[in-house]
């Protein structure tokens, strides 16, 4: 099942010359990861915007969990969770009471003026999550006084409790140490596996897409590319081998023989696709003295990506 | 890892919608008294404008008129404390907005009715407050009021207030910075305890003033007060205007419109952000 579903979606902001969205189309199945890639301004923010009902469309059709974002727009917002890029938590309530306040909204408790007064279960619960992600000390202080870090695992915790279908995660990770990164990531993906969340990523830190099953590319409202990770790095960047050997000389000529295009430097480096390392290898005879294959990573394609403006190497 | 996430409760759609106005509601009643200063201003308010504005119109203004100044002026000053202090307390969306609060009542599968009832009386907190602290300025300066009249002025403030929250959301739902907040709340309170009888009887008012007068809410909402305080007193015909009953059928019926352009315009501004 189509988790997601976008067919021809524009989005036009009043007053704007030209749309920020150009009727672009994609699907997230149940289960999947899947990352939205894409310079600033490309039209990332506006696209998950729209899928979360916080922004009317301009054209197109839009379907969430099999609800229409427009029609069906309470059903839709039942069926999501979402980290915001900008923290949209209240500064000055404390962190349980921001936590307390998003599950009576949800429908999950009756509201209770203190933490005390809650179900015994909902206390366990919030108290078991702050635990997990690192902020047990800090539940019960006003907002402001927490780091953007904690902030931020704080939204995630909210956004998770009411066990969503889809979790759409816009740049969650902006402004958090490495070390928060790493749990982060490591708590959504327990959920993921637990729950078979739905996970919607825009983010700019393209490492953090390595791990998902679907990437798609926006730029200037268009959708240019879309593919798993690895599609995606063979699509844009050739992998490489780096060879050398005391004799030099012979290797060129066995390279040359196999017509592959290289390039000659410190090392011989020999892009390829459409034929594995290991055939190339096979094929030398010459004892060598340097083997290396050079995976790229999906920020190198990203990058190269960029770097061709959008042409595919 | 096996109880991460909270299962989810069914529940009647009346009753969550109850349940997220009485949560929205919470959240501004625990802002109020968590901030030090909002509770002062609902305290300083009553002693300024009843001890100070009421006073100095009383001791200026109330010969000849025919009923008791006083008692018409605490009235006034009731109903307007419940208006202004609850189109200040509204004036909380725009700060809900710029910290991108808004966002996350926004993004939850509830009515946006219940969001804009549940922010009016959070807002109207702060406004029984005041109401009550009016009523005890009231009582120093030798203004008194009975029991049953002071019970059915409470009665009917919940109606006060959603009528004033109501209009405020009109103007306050499409404003994104406080500086404009500022300028709106003054805008929407001014002319209103001037033009509606607040403190100034406006029964002989005529032309573009008597329009204005009788377009705004708490027109009506200072007459039905007036109505039940004065009811079978010989004062009635001559501080009354409207019978109650058209009174209230008017408070209810601009109540609801200006609720429904109010959400609908909040829910389109948050919309296009």
């Amino acid at each position: 099942m189509n988790m997601i579903e976008v067919k021809s979606l524009v989005k036009k902001y009043d007053k704007a010359k030209e749309p920020s969205v150009k009727g672009i189309d994609f699907t997230v199945k149940e289960g999947e990861f899947f990352a939205f890639l894409g310079p600033n301004g490309a039209g990332k923010t506006t696209t998950i915007s729209v899928l979360t009902t916080t922004l009317s469309k301009t054209s197109g059709e839009v379907k969430i969990a099999g609800y229409d974002v427009e029609k069906e727009a309470k059903c839709v917002r039942e069926n999501v969770g979402i980290i915001f890029q900008q923290p949209s938590l209240d500064p000055q309530l404390s962190a349980e009471e921001n936590i307390r306040f998003h599950t009576c909204l949800y429908g999950m408790y009756s509201y209770r003026p203190t933490f005390k007064l809650m179900p015994a279960e909902y206390r366990k619960r919030v108290l078991d999550l702050a635990e997990i992600v690192g902020i047990q000390d800090a539940l019960f202080k006003p907002i402001k006084k927490l780091s953007g870090g904690m902030q931020r695992k704080l939204e995630i915790i909210r956004s998770l409790i009411h066990t969503p279908s889809v979790l759409f995660l816009d740049e969650p990770t902006q402004g958090l140490d490495a070390v928060s990164r790493r749990n982060l990531w490591e708590y959504i993906d327990s959920v993921r596996k637990q729950y078979g969340t739905t996970v919607f990523l825009t983010t700019h830190y393209i490492d953090e897409a390595e791990k998902v099953d679907k990437v798609c590319i926006i730029n200037n409202g268009e959708i240019a590319i879309t593919g798993s990770p690895e599609e995606m790095k063979q699509n844009l960047l050739n992998q490489k081998l780096i060879l050398d050997a005391d004799d030099r000389n012979n290797l060129d000529r066995e390279l040359s023989a196999m017509s592959l295009d290289y390039k000659i430097g410190n090392h011989i480096i020999v892009p390829y696709q459409g034929i594995s390392a290991q055939e190339i290898i096979a094929k030398l005879k010459t004892r060598l003295s340097v083997l290396k294959i050079e995976e790229p990573s999906l920020e190198d394609a990203y990058i190269e990506y960029l770097k061709t403006g959008g042409q595919i190497a | 890892m096996s109880e991460l996430v909270l299962t989810r409760r069914k529940k009647s759609k009346l009753s969550r919608e109850i349940n997220v106005v009485v949560t929205i509601m919470a959240r501004d009643i625990t802002l109020f008294f968590k901030s030090p200063a909002t509770i002062i201003m609902s305290l300083v308010m009553p002693i300024v404008m009843m001890g100070m504005l009421g006073g100095s119109l009383a001791q200026n203004m109330a010969g000849g008129l025919g009923f008791n100044y006083k008692q018409f002026m605490l009235i006034g000053m009731l109903v307007n404390m419940l208006f202004m202090t609850t189109t200040m307390g509204m004036s909380s969306l725009v700060e809900d907005h710029t910290t991108d609060f808004t966002q996350e009542m926004m993004i939850s599968p509830v009515s946006r009715y219940s969001i804009i009832i549940g922010k009016i009386l959070g807002s109207s907190f702060g406004a029984i407050i005041g109401m009550f602290g009016t009523v005890i300025v009231g009582l120093c300066m030798g203004i008194t009021l009975s029991v049953s009249q002071l019970l059915l002025i409470i009665a009917l403030s919940p109606l006060m207030c959603l009528s004033a929250g109501s209009l405020a959301t009109i103007i306050i739902g499409v404003i994104k910075n406080n500086k404009t907040a500022n300028i709106a709340v003054s805008l929407i309170t001014m002319p209103q305890m001037f033009l509606c009888g607040a403190i100034i009887p406006i029964g002989n008012s005529h032309g573009v003033l008597y329009v204005i007068s009788r377009m705004m809410p708490m027109t009506y909402c200072l007459d039905l007060v007036r109505s039940v305080v004065y009811a079978g007193t010989p004062q009635y015909n001559s501080v009354v205007l409207n019978n109650p009953l058209v009174n209230l059928i008017v408070i209810i019926t601009l109540t609801v419109i200006c609720l429904v352009i109010g959400t609908f315009f909040f829910s389109k501004s948050e919309k296009n952000r």
